[in-house]
C-alpha cells in the first residue's frame, strides 16, 4: 500500500523523523517497507512508502491513519485526536487537515432518508443525504494527495470518498439521490437472474449469495465491491446519499472472487475492518464534501444491528517474559500499553486490558506478547540454546533414503533432481503457472531426459559413462510413493524405496554407519567453495593421442596441452584412454573448448590443435597417433 | 582414466539437506516426514489458516483436480501437525523437537530466486519453557555451523497464522543482510488442534527455504538449474 510521508505528517504536531528513519523503524517494528520513493522537486517534495501491511493488521492499517497509529507507538509520538485543522468548531472526530478549508456543516435535524437492512451480512449502514451540492473539479490539494498514491482524480465527490478511504481505511460510496426510485436504501440479497451494470459498464449476473444495495426496484451497488451505473454521481448530480457501511468479510471476499472484481474496497472489507470506523469516516467525508461542494447536510441514519462489545484480555509480566525469554520490567510493558493506547488496569497481579474495537486481531494474551516485542524491539531477544529432556527416535523413511543415496553414490552414481511436474500423469493440478499440469507417476521419464543431456555433456564433465540416479516422490491415483531410479547404460531401472532396500540388503549389512565420513559433517565443508555457472554456449572437443616411451609420465604432455590450449580450454585436458604396446604407451587426451561469450568456430579450434601438434612434434620421442 | 572418480557426485541440495539434518540431530532433534500431496486439514485448517480468509492467499496453492480436499503442500508445516497428532494418539506428550526437510510447492512463475517446487526445513520444539530466545539461539547455531561463525541474525515482525509472535529472520553474511525465512512461537490454536494443552506447553517453529541457503553457501546465481537433471550442477 502506498503511503505518503506528508499525508502522515498531518497526524502529528511534531515533525516526523526523516523518511528513511521512518521506513527503517516501520520495518523493524511493524511491516516490511518494499520501497521509499521521493516525489516532486523544489518546495513540493513528498516521499512515498510502499508498505506491505501484514494480513493480521490489514483490518486497521490499510490507511494513513492506521500507519500513523503505528508510527505513534514506535516513536512515542502523539497522534492528534483531531488533527491539525487550524481552529473552527470540531465536528465529532473530524480529521481535518490544514490543507482543507475550515467551514463546518451543521446537519439538519430531519431527513427523508430511509434505510432497511434485510441481511445479516450488513453489519452497519450509515447514510446521509446532502442536497444542492455543486459537482466540480477537486481542489489541487486533493488531486495532489490522490495522485501521490497513484489515484486518478474524477470529481470532487468521488475524490472525497476515495480520499477518506485511503485516509481512514473505510470504503465510501455516494449515490445520485434523484436517480433512485425513492429516498429509501434497501440492503438485501440479490434475486436469481437479477443483473447489474457496474460503473465500468460491465454486466454482472447476480444470484442469491450476493449482497446488494438497492432502491425499491433496482440494484444500485454490489455491496462492498463495486458501484452500479444506475445511481452514478455525474456532472449533473444535485442531491446525493453518502453511504458509509460495513459488510461481512467472508461473504464480501467470496462474492468478489466469484464475480472476479477486486477493488480497494474489497481489500479492506475482506480484512474485516471494524464497523466502529463508520462514524468517524462519515464525519470526515461530510466535512470534506461540505467544504468542496457545499450543500444542505441532513442528519445521518445509522442502522447498527449489533454493536460489537469490547473484550478484555488478561496478561501478566511473567507470561510475556516466559514466551519471549526476556526480562522486561512491568514499567516497560506498561509503557507499551500506553503507546498503543490500551486502557488497562491491574487485577490480581495481571493486567486487564480493554482491547480497542479496531484491534480485532487481539484475541488472547499471546497476541499481546507480539505487540510488546514489536514495540520494545526484537533485538532485545538475546538467543540461547535450549535444553530439552527427551529421546529422539530414528525416522525410518529418512534413514532409508540416506542409505540408498550413499549406496548409489558409492557405486559411482551421481545424483540428479528433476521436476515433479510433467505433461501427463494420473494426478492433475487445477491451475498452474506452467504448462505441465500433472504430477509425475515415475522418475524414469525425467531421468531419461537427464541422461540424454548429460551424455551430450560427457566430454565437458570429463566422464566416459554417465551414471545417474534420482530419489523422489511419484504420484499415482492410489497415492504417493518414494521411488528410486538409476540407469544401467541406456536402460533405466526404477523401483520403490523398499524394493531398493531389499535388493541392497547385503550391502547394507556390511555397512554400519554408512555415509562416507569424508563427505559428511558440515564443519568440513565451510567456505570457500564457490559455484561456477557454466557457459550457455556450445562446447567443442578434440582428442589427441600420443605414443610415448613406456614409463614416461604424461604430465609433460599435459603441460604442453594446457600452455597451448588458450583461454578457450574450459577445463583441464584429461586422459580418457591409455594402453601399452611394444614398449610404448598411448595416452589419449580430451580437450574441451568453450567460451562464455560466443559460439566457437571449428576453424579456430583447428588452428589451436595444429599449434599443439607442432609443439608435440618438437619432442622426437613422441608420436602423434 | 586419470581422474578416476569412482564415487558419484551428490546433488548440492542433498548436501545442504544432509548437513542441516546432521546439525539439528546433533542438537537432539528428531527427523520427521510427511506427504507432499496433503489434505486441507494438515496444510491449512489445523495450522489456524481459516477457509475464506485472506491468509490463505499468502501462498499460491496448487489444488488437485477432482479432489477437493487435496493440495500440494505449500510448506513443511503439515509435518508439525502430523507429528503432534501421532504423538498424542500414541500416548506421548511434550517435550519434543523435530526437524522436517521436504519438498513444497507454490503455483507461481519461476525466476532466478523462485521455483514451483522447493525445499523447506521445518523445525518445531515444544516444551514447558521453550521460548523465543531459544529460537534465536537454535537458528544462530544452525547458520554458524552452515556458513561459519562470522554471521549475524536478526528478527523482524511478520505474520503467519500458525505462529504468534511471528517473525521473519535475516542473516548477515559477507557484510550483507539477506532474508532467510519465517519463524515464530507456535500459535496456541495449533497446539490445541493437535490435542496439546497450550496453557502448559509452548514452543517455536521455523521453516526457512533450503535453496536460498544453498545459493548463499555456494554463491550460485540462479536456483533453476537445480531441477534440470544437469550434472554440471553437482560441483561439490
Amino acid at each position: 500500500m502506498k503511503i505518503s510521508y506528508n499525508w502522515l505528517q498531518n497526524y502529528f504536531e511534531e515533525k516526523l523523523p526523516e523518511p528513511e528513519k521512518v521506513a527503517e523503524e516501520i520495518i523493524f517494528h511493524s511491516f516490511e517497507v518494499e520501497s521509499l520513493d521521493k516525489l516532486g522537486t523544489g518546495g513540493k517534495i513528498d516521499w512515498i512508502f510502499d508498505i506491505k501491511v501484514l494480513p493480521d493488521r490489514a483490518h486497521d492499517c490499510l490507511s494513513h491513519f492506521g500507519i500513523a497509529k503505528e508510527i505513534s507507538a514506535i516513536f512515542n509520538l502523539k497522534v492528534l485526536p483531531s488533527p491539525k485543522s487550524g481552529g473552527g468548531q470540531d465536528l465529532g472526530q473530524g480529521l481535518s487537515f490544514s490543507l482543507r478549508e475550515k467551514a463546518r456543516p451543521c446537519p439538519k435535524e430531519e431527513t427523508s432518508l430511509q434505510i432497511e437492512i434485510q441481511s445479516d451480512k450488513c453489519l452497519r449502514y450509515i447514510g446521509r443525504i446532502v442536497r444542492n451540492i455543486k459537482i466540480g473539479k477537486s481542489p489541487d490539494w486533493l488531486k495532489e494527495k490522490l495522485e501521490t498514491i497513484g489515484q486518478r482524480s474524477i470529481n470532487n465527490i468521488v475524490d472525497a470518498a476515495n480520499f477518506v478511504m485511503f485516509d481512514l481505511g473505510q470504503p465510501i460510496h455516494c449515490f445520485d439521490l434523484d436517480k433512485l426510485e425513492s429516498p429509501k436504501i434497501i440492503i438485501r440479497n440479490a434475486k436469481e437472474g437479477e443483473k447489474i451494470i457496474t460503473l465500468d459498464k460491465k454486466e454482472v449476473n447476480l444470484d442469491e449469495s450476493i449482497l446488494l444495495i438497492a432502491d425499491e426496484k433496482n440494484p444500485l451497488v454490489i455491496a462492498g465491491i463495486k458501484g452500479g451505473i444506475k445511481a452514478e454521481v455525474d456532472e449533473n448530480t444535485k442531491n446525493i446519499i453518502i453511504e458509509v457501511a460495513n459488510f461481512d468479510a467472508v461473504s464480501t471476499r467470496k462474492t468478489a472472487r466469484k464475480i472476479g472484481i477486486l477493488t480497494d474496497a474489497v481489500k479492506r472489507y475482506e480484512n474485516e475492518i471494524s464497523p466502529e470506523l463508520c462514524e468517524q469516516a462519515m464525519n470526515e467525508i461530510t466535512e470534506i464534501i461540505f467544504n468542496l461542494a457545499g450543500g444542505d447536510v441532513e442528519k445521518i441514519v445509522d442502522v447498527y444491528p449489533k454493536k460489537p462489545e469490547q473484550k478484555n484480555v488478561f496478561v501478566s509480566v511473567n507470561y510475556i517474559n516466559k514466551r519471549l525469554g526476556t526480562f522486561f520490567s512491568k514499567e516497560e510493558i506498561e509503557n507499551v500499553f500506553e503507546r498503543l493506547n490500551f486502557e488497562y488496569e491491574e487485577e490480581n497481579g495481571e493486567f486487564k486490558i480493554l482491547i480497542p474495537l479496531s484491534r480485532i486481531d487481539i484475541t488472547g494474551p499471546h497476541d499481546i506478547v507480539e505487540d510488546v516485542i514489536k514495540i520494545l524491539g526484537y533485538e532485545r531477544i538475546k538467543g540461547e540454546l535450549p535444553e530439552i529432556d527427551w529421546k529422539p527416535k530414528t525416522n525410518e523413511n529418512y534413514l532409508k533414503m540416506f542409505f540408498a543415496r550413499n549406496k548409489l553414490l558409492n557405486d559411482g552414481y551421481s545424483e540428479v533432481m528433476t521436476y515433479s511436474f510433467r505433461d501427463k500423469g494420473e494426478v492433475e493440478v487445477l491451475a498452474s503457472a506452467s504448462d505441465k499440469k500433472f504430477l509425475r507417476t515415475n522418475l524414469s521419464d525425467g531421468l531419461k531426459e537427464s541422461l540424454k543431456l548429460n551424455q551430450l555433456n560427457a566430454p565437458l564433465l570429463g566422464i566416459n559413462e554417465v551414471k545417474i540416479f534420482e530419489i523422489g516422490t511419484v504420484f499415482k491415483k492410489s497415492g504417493e510413493e518414494i521411488h528410486i531410479a538409476f540407469n544401467n547404460k541406456k536402460e533405466i531401472k526404477e523401483m520403490n524405496l523398499d524394493e531398493f532396500m531389499k535388493s541392497a540388503d547385503s550391502f547394507l549389512n556390511g555397512l554400519a554407519g554408512v555415509g562416507d565420513p569424508e563427505n559428511r559433517g558440515p564443519e568440513k565443508k565451510i567456505m570457500p567453495m564457490k559455484f561456477k555457472m557454466w557457459s550457455a554456449f556450445p562446447f567443442i572437443f578434440r582428442d589427441i593421442a600420443v605414443w610415448m616411451p613406456e614409463g614416461e609420465d604424461p604430465k609433460e604432455l599435459k603441460k604442453i596441452l594446457i600452455e597451448n590450449g588458450t583461454e578457450l580450454l574450459i577445463k583441464e585436458p584429461y586422459i580418457f584412454d591409455s594402453f601399452t604396446k611394444e614398449g610404448k604407451t598411448s595416452y589419449a587426451f580430451r580437450l574441451v573448448f568453450q567460451s562464455y561469450e560466443r559460439t566457437l568456430k571449428n576453424e579456430e579450434i583447428d588452428e589451436i590443435i595444429t599449434k599443439i601438434s607442432h609443439k608435440i612434434k618438437e619432442n622426437s620421442s613422441w608420436q602423434i597417433r | 582414466m586419470e581422474k578416476n572418480e569412482k564415487k558419484g557426485r551428490e546433488h548440492p541440495l542433498s548436501i545442504v539437506i544432509n548437513d542441516a539434518v546432521k546439525i539439528f540431530t546433533d542438537l537432539g532433534f528428531e527427523v520427521a516426514t510427511g506427504p507432499e500431496l496433503e489434505d486441507i486439514w494438515h496444510n491449512f485448517d489445523a495450522l489456524n489458516i481459516p477457509k475464506d480468509h485472506p491468509a490463505r492467499d499468502m501462498q499460491d496453492t496448487f489444488y488437485i483436480k477432482g479432489e477437493k480436499d487435496k493440495v500440494l503442500r505449500t510448506h513443511t508445516s503439515n509435518v508439525q501437525i502430523r507429528y503432534m497428532e501421532n504423538l498424542i494418539k500414541s500416548g506421548g506428550k511434550p517435550p519434543f523437537a523435530i526437524i522436517a526437510p521436504g519438498k513444497c510447492f507454490r503455483n507461481e512463475a519461476t525466476d532466478a530466486t523462485h521455483e514451483m517446487q522447493f525445499y523447506q526445513i521445518e523445525g518445531l520444539m515444544i516444551g514447558e519453557n521453550i521460548n523465543m530466545s531459544h529460537l534465536k539461539g537454535i537458528l544462530s547455531h544452525f547458520y554458524k555451523k552452515m556458513l561459519g561463525e562470522d554471521i549475524d541474525l536478526r528478527f523482524r515482525p511478520s505474520f503467519f497464522p500458525f505462529t504468534e509472535p511471528s517473525i521473519e529472520f535475516d542473516l548477515k553474511f559477507n557484510g550483507k543482510w539477506l532474508e532467510m525465512g519465517g519463524a515464530g512461537m507456535v500459535h496456541p490454536n495449533v497446539l490445541k488442534n493437535c490435542g496439546i494443552d497450550p496453557e502448559k506447553y509452548q514452543g517455536f517453529a521455523f521453516g526457512p527455504g533450503l535453496e536460498r541457503l544453498m545459493v548463499i553457501k555456494y554463491g550460485m546465481p540462479d536456483i533453476r538449474p537445480a531441477y534440470q537433471g544437469d550434472l554440471r550442477f553437482n560441483q561439490f
